[in-house]
């Protein structure tokens, strides 16, 4: 009998980590308190024990790049490219954890910080053109004011910032682009640049969603 | 009961990993990326106007763990150039001209290697950037080569960790991973 009960408790114990984990995330919405961001940056509680508590621990929104031409450092690598590269995104990867990313993680109409953590940044190696629009090399901060049918995608110049407090002063361009539905469901949210005729598109996708920007170089 | 709960610890993480890896578009790191600043926690005390110091730095490295081994002397060999983080070389960027082993450095971006040996660490400041790990290392392209010192400490960190701290002449690339740890001094 006690041996029966052991995997249920267990079990039980393990769907409750799971959703003190997703109560204790906000790593997608703006950050309420900047003083408490160490809630923001910290692993879920299951390594606990195994992690020494006096040194960062790792994000649970993850960090991660993208570079266009696509995978240009492991190109560099095995000298299969000697160009430059033409642009490179670093982002904060937040999942849903069960949540609803419309109208629940991301609210249409509202500034969206396309990513978690540090702003969502865009580094041009080079000028580029979008929907015939000039956007000079340099360093951007990218954000989003999503639709359900279409996404406006913004270049601001207020870079190296935390989460989104919009200045549309440092806005530079705006670009409505239209989203598409993917299967299957994406959990983590993903930036990745896809080739194309005339440069390549920026795929942003989650959930459900998906909406590219295209850029000419 | 302890088997049980690591067996089910086992199949959550699965789940989570299935859930992560559903789609053709790239999942997870297994070494996540991350940030560090100088100032300390630049983009934090920007959006709360707490800025006393104009940006000078940033670092962008990937975190391997530990996860049982043994980081220096076996998984990183002495004496052999290390790429100091995981995936994507590690990136240092200067928002402003800094001096580092006696040297100027000009604001810029660069990739950041070291050979660790038990006591001492030389730590590389190379021109080669926008790279993947150590493989193509040439050192016709470094800047700079630094001996710092190597400092125990009786914690062991698990996950590689990379930051900066306020010095007296100006900052310090703090680096840490197992019980070892070693400071970068950059002044300006």
């Amino acid at each position: 009998m006690k041996n029966s009960i052991l995997p249920v408790l267990s079990f039980l114990i393990s769907v409750l980590a799971i959703s003190c984990n997703s109560n204790k995330s906000t790593d997608s919405g703006e950050i309420k308190n900047p003083d408490i961001q160490q809630k923001d940056t910290t692993a879920p509680t299951e390594n606990a024990d195994v992690m020494n508590m006096l040194y960062p621990l790792p994000d649970i929104s993850p960090m991660d790049m993208c570079y266009f031409p696509v995978d240009y450092t492991k190109l560099k690598m095995t000298n299969a490219i000697s160009t430059p590269p033409l642009a490179r995104v670093i982002y904060s990867r937040p999942h849903l954890q069960g949540r609803q990313l419309f109208d629940g993680i991301i609210k249409y109409g509202e500034a969206w910080r396309l990513g978690a953590n540090e702003s969502t940044e865009i580094d041009l190696y080079h000028d580029a053109t979008i929907q015939g629009k000039k956007i000079k090399s340099g360093r951007y901060v990218l954000y989003c004011i999503p639709e359900s049918k279409q996404w406006t995608i913004i270049f601001n110049t207020n870079t190296d910032t935390w989460g989104l407090r919009p200045d549309s002063t440092k806005d530079i361009a705006r670009f409505i682009i239209p989203v598409n539905q993917i299967k299957p469901k994406l959990e983590y949210f993903t930036m990745v640049f896809s080739e194309t005729s005339k440069g390549a598109d920026l795929i942003m996708a989650w959930e459900n969603t998906e909406a590219r920007l295209p850029f000419e170089f | 009961m302890k088997k049980i709960l690591f067996l089910n610890g086992l199949i959550l993480l699965s789940l989570l990993s299935i859930n992560a890896q559903n789609n053709t578009l790239p999942s997870v790191d297994k070494s996540p990326m991350d940030m560090s600043y100088y100032p300390s926690n630049y983009p934090v005390l920007k959006i709360q106007d707490k800025l006393t110091e104009a940006l000078v730095a940033r670092v962008i490295y990937s975190r391997p763990q530990k996860a049982g081994r043994t980081i220096f002397g076996g998984l990183v060999k002495y004496g052999e150039v290390w790429r100091l983080g995981a995936n994507e070389a590690t990136e240092i960027e200067f928002f402003r001209n800094v001096r580092m082993g006696g040297k100027k450095i000009f604001k810029g971006r660069y990739t950041l290697y070291a050979i660790p040996t038990e006591n001492t660490w030389t730590i590389i400041l190379n021109k080669e950037t926008d790279t993947w790990g150590s493989f193509k290392y040439n050192s016709k392209k470094d800047v700079v080569q630094v001996s710092v010192p190597v400092q125990r400490s009786e914690n062991v960190a698990e996950y590689l960790s990379m930051y900066f701290e306020k010095s007296t002449a100006g900052f310090n690339l703090t680096i840490i991973w197992e019980n070892t740890k070693v400071q970068l001094p950059i002044s300006f």
